[in-house]
């Protein structure tokens, strides 16, 4: 408990300090940092806009367990292959399994855990509006 | 440079290479291309080359490389067209899409050079020009301002409203996906799917609701189960509020098509009347309602869509006098 507080606190400061990455990711993308870049792997992004294309918000978080809270759920490779979380579909029969690491593990280098496009997000941490010039 | 001999590959290679390369135009050709008018080069370079060019994903040469570039336009910028018109090693003809005219691509070949630091094709030709101009004219007409047209107008100042061409981004260019990594461009692009489901002005710029309710989208219910089918409850509770706000009025009939009671219920709302409270501020700090609009459905600027029950007459005056 005390230290998934301190890790969020963690995280409030990192945005408040580093931000804002200036992007224009769609609304609802997650990007997930909790152990990717330190196992050398890209940091993950999870579109919200795709899979809800073809599942109700419930397959994933009733069912499957998913908090509504980026990075909250604690997952790893482990749990996936195990068949938990992301597990329960990327299995190669409902979709494609896990040997596809980089289409999973695409965020940029660096980037932390939030949910994109967020009001919370866009409150704490500016106006989300990319800085033009600074990208192209 | 290589001989034309080294077009000869081993078939099964070849076939692989060009699987990926379809799925690659497929994946890269994602707006309707009308050949009315012809494009400027940026235009095109930008629907159809910047999915292979821009990476140099299956050994495509990277805009910007001018030791690369400069190396194949020696051999003649008859032949780059040649190869670009035809298709040449992975690259298919004309990227992909027969529908792009010849000149448009000659023009898109001329923008890339330009940009890799080949300077003699900066110089407009008469027909660049002609397209130039001529998006310009649609672009104002859409009222869609490109890069260049913002930096120069003075409207340009507007630090909170994104353009129409800062919405859904092809993964490559959102600033969140690596443009370095492969697999990048293997994902499908928003605006591909978004192509025939209900526009919102904000969000994803869908109206989920809606498309939920004209069946453009089928979503599961159960995870493997495609003919399961939602327990919908359709009842409406109103909450009402201060001031002139209209009433909220929050319809578990649309949010039960997507969620379970468990989602909500009891850790977020205490299944009671008048055990909540709940306020914008709260929910902008992403509790409550906030758990879910303002991250993934759709945002708190859309006011009206909870503020939906006009209060009558009476009742905002009582409201006045009480206050």
């Amino acid at each position: 408990m005390f230290k998934s507080r301190a890790n969020n606190l963690i995280i409030l400061i990192f945005i408040l300090l580093v931000s804002p990455v200036v992007a224009n990711a769609e609304y609802g993308d997650v990007l997930i940092n909790n152990y990717s870049e330190a196992a050398g792997m890209r940091p993950v992004v999870f579109p919200h806009w795709f899979h809800r294309i073809r599942f109700r918000c419930k397959v994933c978080h009733a069912d499957l367990g998913f908090k509504f809270e980026a990075g909250g759920n604690e997952i790893n490779m482990l749990k996936i292959i195990d068949g938990e979380y992301c597990g329960a579909c990327h299995n190669g029969e409902v979709a494609w399994a896990v040997e596809n690491c980089d289409l999973c593990h695409t965020g940029k280098p660096g980037a932390p855990t939030q949910v994109h496009e967020s009001t919370t997000y866009k409150l704490f941490a500016g106006s989300g509006k990319k800085k033009t010039g600074s990208a192209q | 440079m290589k001989s034309q001999n080294s077009r000869l590959m081993p078939p099964a290679r070849s076939f692989a290479n060009t699987i990926s390369v379809a799925v690659l135009v497929l994946l890269a050709t994602n707006s309707v291309i009308t050949a009315a008018e012809v494009r400027s080069g940026k235009q095109v370079y930008d629907v159809s080359c910047a999915g292979c060019h821009a990476s140099g994903v299956l050994n495509a040469p990277k805009i910007g490389d001018e030791q690369d570039w400069s190396k194949r336009e020696r051999q003649g910028f008859q032949v780059l067209l040649t190869h670009a018109l035809k298709g040449y090693k992975n690259m298919p003809a004309k990227g992909g899409n027969p529908k792009i005219e010849d000149k448009e691509i000659e023009i898109a070949i001329k923008y890339i050079l330009a940009n890799s630091g080949l300077d003699r094709y900066q110089q407009t030709s008469v027909a660049k020009q002609a397209a130039d101009k001529a998006a310009q004219q649609k672009k104002s007409v859409n009222k869609l301002t490109t890069q260049q047209t913002r930096k120069s107008s003075v409207n340009s100042f507007n630090r909170l409203m994104k353009s129409a061409d800062e919405w859904n981004l092809p993964p490559a260019e959102d600033g969140i996906h690596d443009p370095d990594n492969g697999g990048t461009y293997m994902l499908q692009k928003p605006k591909q799917a978004f192509e025939t489901l209900s526009w919102s002005k904000s969000g994803n710029r869908v109206d989920w609701v809606k498309a939920l309710d004209n069946n453009e989208i089928s979503p599961r219910y159960d995870r493997l189960d495609d003919q399961v089918k939602p327990i919908v409850m359709d009842l409406n509770i109103v909450r009402e509020v201060k001031g002139s706000m209209p009433d909220v009025v929050y319809p578990h009939k649309q949010h039960t098509e997507w969620l379970d009671c468990s989602n909500c219920h009891p850790a977020i709302f205490i299944p009671q009347k008048g055990a909540n409270q709940i306020s914008m501020a709260s929910i902008l700090l992403g509790q409550q309602c906030g758990v879910c609009h303002g991250k993934v459905a759709f945002p708190v600027s859309e006011c009206r869509r909870c503020h939906s029950k006009q209060k009558t007459l009476k009742a905002a005056a009582e409201g006045k006098q009480s206050n």
